[in-house]
């Protein structure tokens, strides 16, 4: 039970802080969110994060509970980054075969590619 | 013989290079988890806080040695970063 | 292999970047392996247990303390003069109890080897009876050993591959480090780009863990990579025990007086550490000199719920069964080293947690495979004739086939094995294991001899389609099939039927998806494309 709290915890945590991004925002909604909305989410995130450590750690210890957060947090981060990309190619990833796609200019390309 | 010449001298850096990384960052990491041995504890945790600490120093002089301006500026790193711990191994020696 | 022109200008980000890209190729592969391997062991008990089917489910857990008495009786008869045994009590995870021993000095057994070790049955202390077969250990032996080659061998290259991995770890978090500044902003793209995301979110959401990992993995094996220090401080007897106190609970034999004096209940002592920690909290027994007046029997703390594999045990005298000593504490270094050892292991977890690690290590599998893959698909556009690519692309792509896909119908195959190979085969456990590594090979043949696309697809279908079939086999060679284990609640088997069925779809996906994929096979755009061999291989400035 702690540990679904904690999992669903960290899921609203990273998708909060996922949509507190300018680019999130951009491909979303097509425009960026109110600056105050933006922070209401970042401080969501963030407080859901801690929360979450606040639970596994009062249930097992420091030990345990960061070796838990540790985990659930890579789970739900990998689970809330999916949900996005799935979001965003909507749905045609599926049927389009890919060449197509590539065809299109590479998205910035400059970034984290070496 | 002009393009085996052009050759040895553009792969020597970077083998000396990889032999700093690999032969170098490991001695280093070797001397760093001697040195430890002089840190006021008693001497199984002084051991084994060399070891514990030894895979990151080594990490570090890899990862040095390639950002390294280059080959020799590479291994001048290296020697430099030997030269307190050496002074700490000698101690115990 | 070929070599970049050098340019001026190249920031550390470029040749950390190089520096990430060869450390992680040339032990991609065996990292892949041991990254597989070793998500696999988090589930070892349980996959040693599927694999003995002859061992009933244990639906509830024995007394350790008369579980403890059962097999000591048996040890004091069956290996009499050892100078020490050591068992590890059943908890909710196993159904038999592993034991090993020195063998004693002169004996028939001792002549040829310095251990021996068995499974034990809880229920009657009897050697188990089951199929031969090394079971959930082999995995985690080869994850750090391999096979084939003196263990110390094994040992020194699965250092050298996690030093080599803790390394690209290093270099790729400095390569890319604004991906830890906007996080979550990669974006699904296609082709390269499309693995390269991948490769990206697989690192960053696992990061802690893949270093976590990597580092503690090394310190598992650091006396063996690093004895300088020990060599130079630890000299004397006396330092030496000193030392291995710190490290383990497995107490060393001192000399025997050679009077004999039959050991006093083991079960009295498990149930003084029972009450000191929990019933089923109890992890090793161990005994040096039984039967001589000088016998000594250490009884430790288990491993579940603390994070730390620092050795917590009492100490008895082995011929009253008088306490001598409770030892709850080591130095803090040796405290350190505990931990990371045990998180390494991951054996305090319960079931959730244990869940986590193996999809956590699962990402960090997919990471290292995505790594090697997208080697071949970056230079697959830089090839000059993409229908005959130079020998070292060849070599990278047939390689990355047996080892990723292959391996899969390999490990798949030794299961297979496990319940073909008839019960009364000679050898039988070293035979599942030969089958394991003969498929492995016909996979890289298989990987040489056809088109790369084709055997990417073949062998991810061949792998799904063994994954999918083995509840099948299970349910016709044993009479644990899947209902029957449902109406028994036996969730170690159940859980293998459903994780075989789980990977199979998996396997399938990454078929399809194989299939689907057209690579793009132009040449890549001359303009602001740099090498892919990064500045580690340029010295641009000298």
């Amino acid at each position: 039970m702690m540990h679904l709290l904690s999992f669903a915890l960290c899921l609203a945590a990273f998708a909060a802080l996922a949509l507190a991004m300018e680019r999130q925002q951009h491909d979303l909604f097509g425009r960026p969110l109110e600056p105050a909305l933006t922070r209401a989410l970042r401080m969501t995130g963030t407080s859901a994060l801690l929360l979450a450590l606040g639970v596994l750690v009062n249930w097992q210890g420091w030990g345990l509970g960061l070796v838990m957060l540790s985990g659930h947090t890579s789970l739900a981060a990998g689970v809330v980054f999916c949900t996005i990309i799935r979001i965003m190619n909507g749905g045609g990833r599926r049927g389009a075969p890919p060449r197509t796609a590539q065809s299109r200019p590479l998205p910035t390309s400059s970034r984290s590619s070496p | 013989m002009t393009p085996l010449i052009d050759r040895v001298r553009r792969t020597a850096p970077v083998a000396s290079r990889i032999v700093a990384a690999l032969f170098g960052g490991y001695a280093l990491a070797a001397l760093g988890s001697v040195a430890a041995l002089a840190l006021p504890m008693s001497k199984p945790q002084a051991v084994l806080t060399g070891m514990l600490a030894s895979f990151a120093i080594y990490a570090g002089a890899v990862v040095w040695v390639f950002a390294a301006r280059n080959a020799l500026r590479a291994w001048a790193g290296l020697l430099v970063a030997a030269v307190p711990l050496a002074a700490a191994a000698w101690s115990v020696w | 292999m070929e070599k970049d022109q050098r340019s001026p200008g190249r920031g550390i980000r470029q040749s950390m970047s190089g520096l990430h890209i060869w450390a992680g190729l040339l032990m991609g592969w065996i990292l892949y392996a041991m990254f597989l391997t070793g998500t696999v062991s988090y589930f070892k008990d349980e996959l040693s247990q599927w694999m003995r089917p002859e061992l009933a489910h244990q639906a509830e857990l024995p007394d350790p303390a008369l579980v403890a008495q059962r097999i000591a009786d048996e040890l004091v008869a069956s290996v009499p003069g050892s100078p020490q045994w050591s068992m590890r009590l059943p908890d909710a995870r196993t159904n038999s109890v592993y034991a090993f021993w020195r063998t004693a000095p002169g004996s028939a057994e001792g002549g040829r080897r310095a251990f021996g070790e068995a499974n034990f049955d809880p229920a009657t202390g009897g050697k188990v009876t089951a199929r031969d077969t090394l079971g959930g250990d082999f995995f985690y032996r080869f994850h750090f050993q391999f096979h084939y080659m003196p263990a110390l061998w094994g040992r020194w290259i699965a250092g050298a591959a996690a030093m080599f991995m803790l390394v690209a770890i290093v270099s790729g978090v400095i390569t890319h480090k604004k991906i830890f500044v906007d996080f979550f902003t990669f974006r699904g793209g296609k082709g390269q780009r499309s693995w390269l995301d991948a490769h990206n979110a697989l690192s960053v959401f696992g990061l802690p863990f893949h270093f976590m990992i990597t580092y503690t993995g090394l310190v598992t094996l650091m006396a063996l990579y690093m004895p300088w220090g020990e060599q130079l401080a630890i000299k004397t007897q006396a330092e030496r025990q000193q030392m291995t106190a710190e490290l383990n609970a497995f107490i060393q034999p001192g000399k025997p007086s050679g009077q004999a004096v039959p050991l006093a209940p083991v079960a009295e002592m498990v149930r003084q550490a029972q009450e000191r920690w929990g019933r089923e909290n109890v992890g090793r027994v161990t005994a040096t000199n039984p039967g001589d007046s000088t016998a000594r029997v250490a009884v430790a703390r288990g491993e579940s719920g603390r994070v730390s594999m620092s050795p917590q045990y009492m100490l008895f005298e082995g011929t009253t069964g008088r306490l001598l000593e409770v030892r709850e504490g080591v130095g803090s270094a040796a405290e350190t080293r505990g931990v990371l050892y045990a998180l390494h292991l991951g054996r305090f977890s319960d079931g959730v947690t244990r869940w986590l690690y193996f999809l956590v290590s699962l990402m960090g599998t997919a990471m290292v495979g995505t790594g090697l893959v997208m080697w071949t698909v970056k230079r697959r556009q830089k090839l000059a004739d993409p229908e005959r690519p130079h020998i070292g692309f060849r070599i990278v792509e047939r390689l990355n086939i047996a080892s990723i896909a292959g391996l899969s119908v390999a490990m798949t195959a030794y299961l297979w094995g496990n319940r073909l190979l008839p019960a009364g085969l000679a050898e039988r456990a070293a035979w599942e294991i030969h089958l394991f590594f003969a498929v492995w090979a016909l996979t890289l043949a298989h990987a040489v001899l056809r088109p790369a696309k084709a055997a990417w697809i073949e062998q991810l279908w061949a792998a799904a389609a063994l994954l999918a079939l083995l509840p099948v086999l299970n349910a016709v060679t044993t009479d644990r099939p899947l209902w029957h284990s449902l109406g028994q609640g036996d969730w170690v088997f159940i859980g293998t039927d459903l994780m075989c069925w789980a990977l199979a779809a998996l396997h399938a996906v990454l078929a399809i998806r194989t299939a689907r994929h057209r690579p793009k096979l132009r040449a890549a755009p001359a303009k602001g494309r740099t090498g892919i061999i990064g500045g580690a291989l340029e010295e641009g400035r000298s």
